[in-house]
């Protein structure tokens, strides 16, 4: 970010400070705390306030007059998700793909070292759940990561590594077993996560490919581990993420799904 | 409920037996059934909502399990615990607390009573699974941020020759305090991690049932159950 700093414009720099700040946690904030959170002062910041109040990017709490995120945020985040070819094909082969497993399904792209959500179908069930669009995986330790990275310059995994990895419970990979399901991944087509980073929860995920035949995102099942892999092998939703992910590739135009599964 | 409650000066001769675990699951049990909607709400803000009715429909089958057994000695009591929250409850709380208790039983053994000692030697085996397992550290925001207090505050008070009810009141309060400090903290463990910087000024939903199991332990070894 620093040496980025040069080629960027000061006051954009500062109001999407502004924007990250009021994003990080659910309390409004107040003039002064921005202030003093980005080292700026205070009638710079409030400066930068009403310029984004006018646009809808934050609005004023009347009662406590602090500051929050507004709505045309709101609106901004779902323009992403609709130019995103990625998700609008994937939504009919994510619902079939629910159907067919009887798990929850997830679609990301790669953001960094994390897989974005842009798509997630609830698990055909009536229990509670929580729209997991927009939360981000690790993408060492997810199934949508993995597909992903086994089909990604190499350079992408040496500089992951490079990183370091970190040990999100005691299942997650290694660098070493990473390499080598990577090439697994590659081999099959699918890749398998199992408490990998959350305890109690797996996935399987495979890559999408589009016209020019790069891996630009995945799909997939997550769920409780004992749904993921079921105890009869015939019921292990392998077969229909990969059919998911081919049909995802082909209407991105992608000329054959790069692996012969 | 149970009729096998150990009878002495409470906290005294700190002597405990298998009516003191009976008690502890059984004041957990009612906690979880009590806060499980509290829970499920803290958990929806940062994770799938489901650590309410999990740890819920855990202690529940632990009940029903322990009311089958009236002979087991402490220990085997513990592991039995461990044993039926693996196989009952989803999500994260079933693995962790699963494999803690069974630690915590595999340390006492399989010795009649136990003394306050041995409790917090206990306990360590079960922090110890916890932190194996979900390789979480103190600040991670997760139910270590309890335990991990509550446990040195534990040792410390026993240490010290203070009476087994207050040494565990002051551990609840350590657990306690403990949760309240995940409030500000990013998850860097669980499905909170997902969220980033958003998972900062939501308490944790594992550190918060955790404070409530240790609180049911007081209440255990007070024998006011």
């Amino acid at each position: 970010m620093a040496n980025e700093r040069r080629t960027t414009i000061q006051s954009i720099d500062r109001a999407a400070g502004i924007l990250k700040a009021l994003g990080a946690g659910p309390l409004r904030l107040g003039v002064s705390e921005l202030a003093d959170r980005l080292g700026l002062a205070r009638p710079t910041v409030h400066g930068l306030l009403q310029t984004l109040v006018v646009h809808g990017f934050v609005e004023q709490d009347p009662a406590s007059e602090k500051y929050q995120l507004g709505p045309g945020l709101l609106q901004l985040g779902y323009s992403y998700l609709d130019l995103n070819e990625l998700r609008s094909r994937s939504i009919v082969h994510a619902d079939r793909l629910a159907t067919r497993t009887g798990l929850a399904v997830r679609a990301g792209v790669m953001h960094g070292t994390s897989v974005v959500i842009v798509h997630h179908v609830f698990r055909p069930d009536d229990t509670l759940q929580i729209l997991e669009v927009g939360l981000q995986l690790p993408v060492h330790a997810s199934a949508l990561g993995k597909a992903l990275l086994a089909h990604l310059d190499a350079r992408v995994v040496d500089g992951l590594i490079q990183e370091g990895l970190p040990k999100l419970t005691k299942h997650t990979l290694s660098a070493t077993r990473l390499r080598q399901e990577l090439k697994t991944i590659r081999e099959q087509g699918v890749a398998t996560e199992r408490n990998e980073a959350v305890l109690g929860e797996s996935s399987v995920g495979a890559a999408i490919f589009d016209r020019t035949g790069a891996a630009v995102g995945a799909i997939g099942v997550a769920g409780e581990t004992e749904r993921v892999f079921p105890r009869a092998p015939a019921r292990h939703p392998a077969q229909a993420v990969i059919e998911a992910a081919r049909g995802v590739s082909r209407e991105l135009g992608a000329p054959r799904w790069s692996v012969s599964a | 409920m149970h009729s096998t409650l150990s009878n002495r000066d409470a906290g005294v001769t700190s002597t405990l037996d298998r009516g003191t675990i009976l008690r502890w699951v059984t004041e957990i049990a009612a906690a979880m059934r009590q806060h499980r909607d509290y829970l499920v709400q803290l958990d929806a803000a940062i994770g799938d909502g489901d650590h309410g009715t999990n740890m819920n429909r855990g202690f529940d089958a632990v009940l029903r399990a322990l009311d089958a057994d009236e002979t087991s000695p402490p220990g085997r009591l513990l592991i039995l615990v461990g044993r039926t929250l693996v196989n009952s409850v989803g999500g994260a709380s079933g693995p962790l607390w699963g494999s803690a208790f069974r630690q915590m039983g595999k340390r006492l053994g399989d010795a009649p009573t136990f003394d306050a000692a041995a409790l917090v030697e206990a306990l360590d085996a079960g922090l110890a699974a916890i932190v194996d397992l979900g390789a979480a550290t103190l600040g991670d925001k997760t139910m270590v941020d309890a335990l991990q207090p509550a446990l040195g505050t534990l040792r410390g008070a026993v240490d010290a020759g203070q009476p087994l009810r207050s040494a565990v009141r002051s551990a609840a309060e350590a657990a306690e305090a403990g949760m309240r400090a995940t409030v500000p903290l990013q998850a860097r463990r669980g499905r909170a991690s997902y969220l980033g910087e958003r998972s900062i000024g939501h308490q944790d939903p594992g550190a918060t049932s955790t404070a409530m199991i240790l609180r049911a332990l007081e209440r255990a070894v007070s024998g006011t159950g």
